[in-house]
């Protein structure tokens, strides 16, 4: 993780850009997915179908974005670390969901909310300890 | 769940997996020899293919399936992922980062099966 850019060119920002751009686009898959649901046509199980809702394409447009950003996190962060921080996005969409639209959480998604926090934070550690030392 | 889904879901999980794989050797080869090298095209363009595959598999199941039932497959992404870097990558491994990999797996399965 040596010689990183800093700024927009920083790894760790641009692995936030990447979550953020893969958040909105599993929401936006999902109803574009639903949308145009023919599941009556054998073709349906390849997914090409989907692409006839605009939701889906604005979805692809957003898994572009992060994924030119998670080819540059993957140039500077080991994946071992890069790939389990990103799936903060797991927690994320339910947090989502409970935060703006008031939807309730049931204790046993809390607790997996739980432990997905206490994993990140274990992979998170070692990140602290090597940003000391650079 | 068919076999058919089932067997659909386990391709577009090990083409992700893979596609990760290339794509993170093909970004440490740019340290040393660039981007403009035949080496760095193919292994993109492996990972992108791989990458679009696992993409319109995981695309055609959430027509059938709820989100939340297939969440469980990918949270076990994390794990793969973690292990085969490791194990192909000779990425450095402790019982720290294992351990986080693990529990986050298994909050991703708690998570979409509440």
């Amino acid at each position: 993780m040596q010689n990183r850019p800093s700024g927009f060119g920083n790894p760790w920002l641009q692995l936030v850009l990447s979550v953020a751009c893969v958040l909105v686009s599993e929401f936006l898959l999902k109803r574009g997915a639903t949308e145009v649901a023919n599941t009556d046509s054998a073709w349906s199980w390849t997914g090409v179908n989907g692409l006839a809702s605009p939701l889906v394409w604005w979805a692809i447009l957003l898994i572009i974005a992060s994924f030119i950003s998670w080819l540059y996190v993957l140039r500077y962060i080991p994946i071992t670390i890069a790939f389990p921080l990103s799936r903060v996005v797991d927690i994320l969409v339910p947090l989502g969901c409970w935060i703006f639209l008031g939807e309730l959480i049931s204790p046993l998604r809390w607790c997996g909310i739980a432990l997905v926090v206490t994993g990140l934070a274990l992979v998170a550690k070692p990140i602290a300890q090597i940003e000391e030392r650079l | 769940m068919s076999f058919l889904a089932f067997f659909l879901i386990v391709v577009s999980l090990v083409t992700f997996v893979a596609a990760q794989l290339i794509l993170k050797r093909a970004m440490e080869g740019t340290k040393t020899s660039g981007f403009r090298n035949t080496q760095f095209v193919w292994r993109v363009t492996w990972g992108v293919v791989l990458m679009t595959i696992s993409f319109f598999l995981t695309l055609g199941l959430l027509q059938r399936f709820d989100l939340s039932y297939l969440y469980p497959f990918q949270g076990l992404s994390v794990i793969f992922i973690t292990l085969m870097a490791a194990i192909v990558l000779k990425e450095k491994l402790n019982a720290r980062l294992a351990i986080g990999a693990l529990l986050i797996s298994i909050g991703i399965v708690l998570v979409s099966l509440s």
